[in-house]
């Protein structure tokens, strides 16, 4: 086989992409035992390997994972109802569109999350903080893909729904809706992410909850390989989280 | 054919736009009747009002001058004895093939099964079996268009309207969809009304022609189409034919260069900044 | 014709919505329903927020001269406009650094189907992962100064601008390529000629979403461990209890990030 003909294989860069990585780790190891990089800044991958199961066993990393989890489904809960419903308010009322869609789309750039010590004068050092800061800054855009998803249904549908006499009702929940369905599922995918983001962010922020916090306490106690294995974990999950709303949003387009 | 009322009466039909140059009038005085079993086509160039047209005589547009009637009825608004073919890609993409046609079953209150077993029927009709459960993602413009076809006849329309159905489709494609649309007028006696640009695709199916003037549209000219029936694609290669498609085009490209004039004068006034 | 209205009605709507915000919000103030504290009165939040930016109260060192003449060397300002400053330029410095590598590493990824194949989907996982958690190694790295700070921003704008410029580069017509290639464009004027002009739109998109995260990775690192920007201006206000000043800080940051949003939205339409 030709080196050309073995680059056109399909595993071959994911192969090579895998082996790059495992190369950079190594490096990074060497390079460490030959005292070319400072161990107190970044400790050995073997070291971080090891610290694994201890942070699993000691910190208990799964009811934290649960907590996390738990905090981002709630937060992801009262997204998907108001800002859906709010989408569907702004679609169904020209007027108040017209007057308020360049807010949400202000709102959706401007730093909401920063607000997180508001939040903690109003609820305290509680979970409901962490929730209500990740529902609030994840808001706008959930609101501004369900306008768009709603608005974008082609004209050409919507007639077709007109030449079979459909009601105003029908018309909704048997072409709007589903025609939208796609693109709000993308804003609540969003909204979801970024309640994660958010959720795991203020956690660490104000040293209080799951994964965030186990983060923050393990920097605390200089805990080097504990903070670079908690960290992993926390990219782990949202991995985890991102491929699975992105396996829901594939279903939702079926046959493409 | 014997002489019945015609199920589609269109009386001096007048249709204005307002656009920034001001009062465009798009349908100028249109009347014509349509016969029960009937294959009529409007042609005419692109800005001749066909879709105007079409979209008043579905009840999709109001605010214009004279009357449609179908089956003695004025149109206000989509009738039920009408179905539509719309020009665009128009199935609905959550839903699979027979779940498409289906559509206006379920919205008229048919139980599950049945509507399934008669969807399955009009999928059938139109050639796309062992395609029932498949996306129209999954599917070729084409094959989608013949969805649309077999949803809209699903809902069993007396009289149905078509806009270019096959105006995104190749040439070859279209010929045998063609062939598809005439099997089907010959199998249901389907009264059909065709809007489109295409002149091979009119002769090939139409009873009659009616050939639109370029803005405002009025109707120049009625063919009646003495070719005959039961026809295939073969019939392009016939001379009578050749001598229809020869005789309308006689008469539209008088039409048609008024429109590409139209075109370029506006482009050069626009500055060519606007389509 | 109808007598024009005094105000369209979009516009009395609007007024109505923020006038009905106003009176509620004050009601609330004024019953003490919620903590004063929490919901203070609009007066005392306006009068937090006039003192905010227009309240001297810092001698800022800087050089304003012209050639010999010097005009001041320091100047009595309001203290927001020093911390607003700091907390910008690393922004700023965020997004050049994290921009350009960015940038260059999506023209190559778009460009390389192989390389695309190999690294994009760890950018890909990256992307949406929590940047905070970085923040305790970045201290490490970089110390607790504006370094660090503008560590955690590169690092969050890095990942929306590398992935819109790879995907933007992809979108880019077939044809347009054929047609830069038939007039035997070399690489660098492929670049220049052809490709960046054509992905103008993701490019300009990428980096307005890598400003909006960047400013808030900045701004969270600097509530998190800092004596300096406008992120340490809210968590003061927090710690000394002081709600109206935090709500000065945090309306004016607001604005400052939407009208800085709206900046970088403008050039994509040139």
């Amino acid at each position: 086989m030709t080196a050309r003909a073995l680059m056109k294989r399909p595993a071959v860069p994911f192969v090579f992409g895998v082996a790059c990585l495992l190369a950079l780790i190594a490096l990074i190891e060497v390079l460490i035992r030959a005292g070319l990089i400072n161990p107190f800044i970044v400790p050995k991958p073997t070291e971080i390997l090891w610290s694994f199961e201890r942070i699993i066993l000691e910190e208990h990393v799964l009811p934290r994972f649960l907590l996390t989890c738990g905090e981002a489904l709630m937060a992801t809960l009262m997204l998907s109802m108001t800002g859906i419903s709010l989408g569907v308010l702004l679609h169904r009322s020209r007027i108040v569109r017209l007057a308020t869609e360049t807010w949400v789309a202000a709102l959706a750039s401007a730093p909401l999350v920063l607000m997180y010590p508001l939040f903690l004068v109003i609820f305290g050092r509680s979970a409901w903080t962490i929730i209500m800061i990740a529902f609030v800054a994840a808001l706008p855009p959930v609101i501004l893909k369900t306008l768009e998803g709603l608005s974008g249904t082609r004209a050409v549908l919507i007639n077709v729904g007109r030449s079979f006499k459909l009601t105003p009702s029908q018309l909704y929940w048997k072409i709007l809706f589903p025609s939208a369905l796609p693109t709000i599922f993308v804003g609540v995918r969003l909204g979801m992410i970024f309640a994660l983001i958010n959720i795991v962010g203020v956690e660490f922020l104000i040293n209080f909850g799951g994964l965030g916090q186990l983060v923050n306490e393990l920097a605390e106690r200089y805990d080097l390989p504990g903070t670079y294995a908690a960290i992993c974990f926390v990219i782990l999950v949202s991995v985890m989280f991102f491929m699975g709303t992105e396996r829901i949003e594939r279903w939702l387009r079926p046959g493409t | 054919m014997p002489a019945a009322e015609p199920i589609l009466v269109v009386e001096n039909i007048v249709k204005r736009f307002e656009t920034q140059d001001g009062v465009l009038l798009a349908v100028d005085d249109v009347s014509f009747n349509v016969m029960p079993g009937e294959f009529v086509s409007v042609i005419g160039p692109s800005g001749c009002g066909k879709s105007t047209l079409f979209n008043v005589m579905g009840g999709l547009l109001d605010g214009y001058d004279g009357r449609v009637t179908v089956g003695g009825d004025t149109v206000r608004g989509p009738h039920a004895s009408v179905g539509m073919i719309f020009q665009e890609e128009s199935t609905f993409p959550w839903r699979t093939v027979v779940d498409n046609v289906a559509f206006p079953l379920e919205i008229a209150g048919m139980p599950k099964a049945e509507r399934i077993e008669r969807a399955r029927h009009f999928v059938d009709l139109v050639g796309l079996d062992g395609f029932e459960r498949r996306y129209p993602a999954e599917l070729s413009g084409g094959m989608r268009q013949r969805v649309s076809m077999a949803r809209t006849l699903a809902s069993e329309p007396k009289i149905l309207l078509m806009d270019e159905p096959f105006a995104a489709l190749d040439e070859q494609t279209r010929l045998l969809l063609g062939d598809k649309v005439l099997q089907i007028q010959q199998d249901l006696k389907q009264t059909t009304l065709l809007i489109t640009h295409n002149l091979t695709e009119a002769v090939q199916l139409s009873d009659r022609i009616l050939v639109m003037t370029y803005r405002p549209g009025k109707i120049k000219r009625i063919v009646e189409i003495k070719l005959p029936r039961p026809r295939t694609s073969e019939i392009v290669s016939s001379d009578d034919f050749g001598r229809y498609v020869a005789q309308i085009w006689a008469d539209l490209r008088e039409e048609a260069s008024k429109g590409l004039k139209d075109d370029e004068s506006r482009v050069a006034r626009d500055g060519g900044r606007r389509a | 014709m109808a007598a024009e209205p005094w105000l369209n009605p979009v516009t009395r709507l609007r007024v109505i919505i923020l006038v009905t915000i106003l009176v509620i919000w004050e009601a609330v103030a004024a019953s003490g329903i919620l903590l004063r504290e929490v919901v203070p009165s609009i007066v005392v939040i306006g009068r937090s927020l006039a003192e905010l930016l227009f309240h001297p109260d810092l001698k800022w060192p800087v050089d304003i001269g012209i050639g010999g003449l010097r005009f001041a060397q320091q100047l009595w300002v309001p203290a927001f406009y020093w911390h607003l400053y700091v907390t910008v330029m690393e922004v700023a410095t965020a997004l050049v650094i994290g921009g350009s590598a960015g940038l260059a590493v999506g023209l190559a990824l778009g460009a390389n189907p192989f390389l695309s194949k190999a690294f994009e989907r760890y950018l890909y996982y990256l992307g949406p992962t929590p940047k905070i958690v970085f923040f305790p190694v970045m201290i490490m790295w970089f110390g607790v100064g504006p370094e660090s700070k503008i560590a955690m921003g590169t690092l969050s704008c890095f990942f929306p601008i590398v992935l819109s410029v790879a995907a933007g580069m992809r979108q880019i017509e077939g044809v347009l390529i054929r047609v830069g290639r038939s007039f035997r464009l070399n690489t660098w004027q492929m670049v220049t000629k052809i490709y960046l002009p054509a992905m103008r739109e993701p490019i300009v998109n990428g980096v307005r979403l890598g400003m909006g995260v960047a400013m808030i990775g900045t701004l969270l690192a600097e509530t998190k461990l800092s004596n300096k920007g406008v992120g340490f201006m809210i968590i003061d206000a927090y710690n000394t209890f002081d709600m109206p000043r935090m709500y000065a800080v945090l309306l004016t940051l607001f604005v400052v990030a939407i009208g800085a949003n709206a900046l970088v939205g403008r050039a994509s339409r040139g």
